[in-house]
């Protein structure tokens, strides 16, 4: 069973609530929910829409085709109702005319009576959320003016709803964070709100200097200091930290970084989501030194890949990168996993206060004194490349890939970070191995075998140029030449997914 | 082994000779010695370079440190401060560092007001590549970038400095050891992010300007009189030759540090920890 519901309106109208109160409700009745959130760069107005999706089994993504529309405004319906089923419903404004900002709410019980779920939990959820009668009264009259067209039954799942920023900013505090420091850029930006938020509870700081340079340098200052230390951004942020990556990586001095992407190039589109910046995550930054790149590819990746990437980044002294996406951060998950027990971090190092420790942006020696002499030159070179190597080691240990779907299939899909979800719904009753890639640097070798192993492989990603298929042809010398590229600033429907993989095969 | 003896590396000293950065050093040293003297940890000092001629004291100096890069003085600073407060963090930068490639962190420094102190080795060019003007070079400067002279008009970063809330300004004369060194201690012990220019002249490149040590007279201390700061400040505009420059503590106010505003910050200074041993 898979329902597909939009929920549309004007920024400012609230249908986050919407799809937030019935969500709530419908993992505690037991089904899982995926949450897409379209929204354009605006603040009032315009046209907002989430697709909620929910399903009796797991699920990761929405589908094109709705089941049914919950209007806010006329406009969503203008737009939306090519989409709907011939059967779909639609749930509209019509006779709440006077509920003013409380509309939201009465749409959210409207909806929850067509799903044929009990009375009792909406109005749980939204006194907990609102506390006050308006509100209640509001999903009670939703509820009234509308039949019952499904039937959900209670089901006994354990479920939790997570977006990817909240799961990167629990795995920034259970690796111990003492400092995350930021600059506003959709959509790195909801880890800055996140870890804001939570930083009394949890006892650490959130600042957010002049620009993303002072971002990365100051990070760097404090994690010499001895602080665990994160920092944040989307593409041009990034771009500008780049000296600072550099710096890393002549300095060591441990910097952990979250990179989200957007569609670029530029400003390019803000508020939506690409996967356009693995190349710019695999080597932004002048001359040799090793990173780390990890793309986690749902809520709960998140949490354990951010620990990681905080872990290396300090037992190495190495530049760590949390690759993800807009889709991945701003979307809302469902999962009934707990994420594994966070590695401890523990800084071995010597701090200033002990003892006197100098860190440096020259070529120095192994006092961090500064030399232009040719063999501590190449010795330095040489020492970052071992570095490299130990690190290569240290995380054959991480699921670096993970395989997913028919194991023995000689159908083999390639993808890496938000579009897992989308790829394990599309194949779910088709013959297919995915594998999932989330070690990006380094490189798992196993890649390379199941690669050979396999007689039909599709490459998928959300970028015109299919950048993990360059990373991996430039790895085993393998080409895949089957390629589903999806660069229209959209994530991929697993329904539309699904008819594109079957053309190929 | 005396403390100065132990403030010193191995290092060997390559500015030209005669150059008033080992002016600079001296002072330098002479505070530290001073500060440990009256119960500062030496393991608790920790400095930061940009990139330029001024930031090879970071060798020669035997503290903690961060050679950062051009222009990023203040943020490697800040964020020293910002990972354990309980260090004294005194950034060196030279005015290409600070006025052009830096001057963002400049203008912010002063609002954060974090407990850090910036020393700027001002010697009015870019030395290091080889004599190009900076933002605080003399109009009618020649060099090889603007062989017809430089036509821009110089900032004043002492005016700046005050006008962005910075709560300790101050100006000194690199070899006016004596002053430079009272100078150097009383920011370093101002609570609140302290600025000092030193007037350093360049015997290889900006040498027109290497006479205007003659035109420095020391003024009384001003604590929080801003508008006889801007007086004092607009005496000389880096351009001219004559009249009289003004060295000494422009304007100096006790406001709220970074790290006293941040519960976070001040709850480690109280326990007066280290990140590591929390």
């Amino acid at each position: 069973m898979r329902l597909n519901v939009l929920i549309g309106g004007k920024a400012g109208q609230g249908i986050n609530a919407v799809s937030g109160i019935v969500s709530s409700v419908l993992v505690k009745y037991g089904y899982f929910t995926f949450n897409y959130r379209d929204y354009p760069s605006l603040i009032r107005g315009g046209h907002n829409f989430n697709v909620l999706s929910i399903s009796d089994k797991k699920v990761g993504s929405h589908e094109s085709e709705l089941d049914g529309i919950v209007a806010l405004d006329e406009k969503t319906i203008e737009k939306h109702k090519s989409e709907l089923k011939r059967e779909g419903f639609i749930i509209t404004d019509k006779g709440f005319e006077n509920l003013g900002k409380n509309l939201n709410i009465a749409l959210a019980g409207a909806l929850i009576k067509v799903l044929g779920i009990d009375k009792k939990l909406l109005i749980d959820e939204v006194k907990k959320r609102f506390r006050n009668e308006k509100s209640s009264e509001a999903a009670e009259r939703g509820y009234k003016s509308q039949k019952e067209k499904f039937k959900l039954k209670k089901l006994k799942n354990k479920i939790s709803i997570m977006t990817g920023s909240q799961a990167i900013a629990q795995g920034a505090i259970n690796s111990g964070i003492d400092l995350y420091i930021g600059y506003p850029m959709t959509p790195s930006t909801g880890v800055l709100h996140e870890l804001a938020g939570q930083q009394e509870k949890y006892g650490y700081m959130v600042f957010i200097p002049e620009n993303e340079i002072a971002v990365a340098n100051a990070a760097l200052g404090a994690s010499f200091a001895g602080a665990k230390v994160m920092i944040g951004s989307s593409g041009g942020g990034v771009d500008l930290m780049t000296e600072a990556l550099s710096l890393q990586g002549q300095s060591e001095v441990p910097l952990t970084i979250y990179y989200c992407s957007r569609p670029g190039p530029g400003t390019g589109v803000p508020t939506y989501t690409s996967q356009g910046d693995l190349d710019s995550a695999l080597r932004a930054g002048h001359g040799e030194f090793p990173r780390v790149v990890i793309a986690p590819g749902d809520p709960i990746e998140c949490i354990e890949k951010t620990n990681e990437a905080m872990y290396l980044a300090e037992k190495f002294g190495t530049l760590s990168i949390v690759l993800s996406d807009k889709h991945l951060a701003e979307s809302e998950f469902s999962s009934d996993r707990n994420p594994r027990k966070p590695l401890k971090i523990e800084i071995k190092r010597k701090i200033p206060g002990e003892d006197i420790v100098k860190a440096n942006s020259y070529e120095h020696d192994s006092k961090g004194n500064t030399t232009e002499d040719s063999r501590l030159t190449a010795e330095g070179a040489e020492k970052r490349i071992k570095k490299y190597q130990q690190i290569k080691n240290k995380v054959k240990k991480f699921e670096m890939i993970k395989i997913h779907g028919n194991k023995n299939s000689k159908n083999l899909i390639v993808g890496w970070g938000s579009t897992k979800g989308a790829i394990l719904d599309a194949i779910s009753d088709l013959d297919f191995k995915f594998l999932q890639v989330l070690y990006l640097k380094p490189l798992s070798d196993e890649i390379k075998k199941e690669l050979l192993k396999a007689e039909n492989i599709i490459l998928i990603e959300n970028n015109v140029t299919g950048q993990l298929g360059r990373l991996i042809r430039e790895k085993t010398g393998i080409k895949i030449k089957n390629r589903i590229l999806k660069y229209d600033a959209r994530p991929f429907c697993s329904d539309e997914l699904k008819k594109e993989i079957l053309k190929i095969k | 082994m005396s403390l100065k003896e132990r403030l010193s590396t191995k290092n060997e000293i390559t500015w030209c000779p005669g150059c008033p950065n080992f002016m600079i050093l001296e002072s330098v040293k002479r505070v530290f010695a001073k500060l440990i003297k009256e119960g500062l940890k030496q393991n608790n000092i920790a400095i930061v370079t940009g990139i330029g001629c001024h930031a090879k004291i970071f060798d020669y100096i035997n503290v903690s440190g961060f050679y950062g890069l051009h222009g990023r003085v203040l943020p490697t600073a800040l964020g020293i401060k910002l990972g354990n407060p309980n260090l004294s963090v005194i950034g060196f930068a030279g005015d290409g560092d600070t006025y052009a490639e830096g001057m963002a962190h400049f203008i912010h420094a002063g609002r954060y007001n974090a407990d850090i102190t910036l020393v700027v080795h001002d010697n009015q060019a870019f030395a290091l590549t080889t004599g190009q003007p900076t933002p605080t070079t003399q109009q009618g400067y020649k060099s090889k970038v603007e062989p017809q002279g430089q036509h821009n008009v110089p900032i004043n970063p002492i005016k700046l400095a005050l006008v962005s809330g910075t709560t300790f300004v101050a100006r000194t004369y690199a070899l006016n050891l004596e002053h430079s060194t009272k100078i150097l201690e009383a920011a370093i012990k101002h609570k609140g992010f302290s600025f000092v220019e030193v007037i350093q002249p360049c015997l290889q490149f900006n040498k027109d300007m290497n006479e205007i040590g003659k035109l420095t007279y020391v003024i009384k201390d001003n604590k929080g009189d801003m508008r006889r700061a801007l007086e004092l400040a607009d005496e000389w505009d880096y351009n001219s030759k004559n009249g009289k420059i003004p060295i000494g503590i422009f304007f100096q106010k006790r406001e709220p540090t970074l790290e006293e505003k941040w519960p976070r910050l001040s709850n480690l200074m109280k326990r007066k920890v280290e990140r590591k041993n929390k």
